[in-house]
């Protein structure tokens, strides 16, 4: 962990981050947040609806093709402007653990979205209509991505109260 | 009903209770002044500018100033004080005391006082 800490903070990256200038750290900071809302505004909608206690009238197909590419861009965005403010002092976080459970929680955020992708009441969305223990399935995945996601910002915003 | 209160549940259990506040809450409400050698000179970048420096009895302290535009605005640049240089801050150290660490709101270098936080104590 350190030595990647290291490496990170020696690339341009790092040094483009300290040498641009006293608003550039916020200025990332700023978009970083922009995309971690738009990231967890997505991932709750769609949550909520595969848990069944929201917007239940619109299809969960229709709901996912609507907020998937926003939950990816954003998504996208995230780790790069991230990756950004880690590599300006990586070091200094060394010991932060608030650091070591995000990034975990954000890998079981994608593989919970990625197994969810291989069950057929998920493939079968707009085929049929799915049985009573199909929908408590999904119900599972949303729940297990929103514990994810919330841990994921919820350590997030703790990194810098460490 | 139901539903909610699972919900609320998950909730719950995932939100991580909230430690010491960013900023102030961990460090001390009284003043401490500490004198001592420019081991890292100044650095505006990251949340807040930062430096090092080294006392008489050799305890290196991490030195946290303003965020970085506030801090450039009293004056501190990254090119005004060289390393090897004496400076004495002014501010709020860390309440664990064998972390040598201090959230300064004034510098003084060179008989000129760099007021980082106008205001703040």
């Amino acid at each position: 962990m350190r030595d990647i800490l290291v490496w990170i903070e020696q690339t341009g990256l790092g040094h483009w981050m300290r040498e641009s200038g006293p608003w550039t750290y916020g200025i990332v900071n700023l978009i970083h947040i922009l995309a971690v809302s738009t990231l967890f505004g997505s991932v709750l909608l769609l949550d909520l609806r595969l848990l069944g206690v929201w917007s239940r009238r619109v299809h969960i197909a229709d709901l996912a093709a609507a907020v998937m590419p926003a939950a990816m861009t954003a998504f996208i965005v995230a780790v790069c402007t991230g990756a950004a403010m880690l590599a300006t002092k990586a070091t200094a976080y060394v010991d932060n653990p608030f650091l070591l459970i995000k990034f975990p929680a954000i890998a079981v955020g994608f593989i919970n979205a990625a197994v969810l992708n291989t069950r057929p009441a998920w493939q079968e969305l707009r085929l049929r209509a799915l049985t009573a223990r199909e929908r408590r399935q999904l119900a599972v995945f949303g729940g297990i991505s929103l514990t994810a996601w919330l841990t994921a910002v919820t350590c997030g915003r703790m990194i810098g109260y460490w | 009903m139901k539903n909610v209160a699972t919900l609320v549940a998950v909730f719950m259990m995932s939100a991580l209770p909230a430690f010491a506040h960013h900023g102030w809450g961990g460090n001390e409400d009284k003043i401490s002044e500490v004198t001592g050698t420019v081991t890292t000179g100044v650095s505006l970048a990251g949340p807040h500018a930062t430096m090092k420096i080294k006392d008489a009895q050799g305890h290196t302290w991490d030195v946290t100033l303003a965020p970085p535009p506030r801090t450039q605005e009293s004056g501190v640049t990254e090119k005004l004080i060289p390393v090897g240089s004496t400076v004495m801050v002014h501010g709020h150290r860390n309440k664990n005391q064998k972390t040598y660490e201090i959230k300064v709101t004034k510098l003084t270098y060179n008989g000129k006082l760099y007021d980082v936080y106008p205001g703040m104590e």
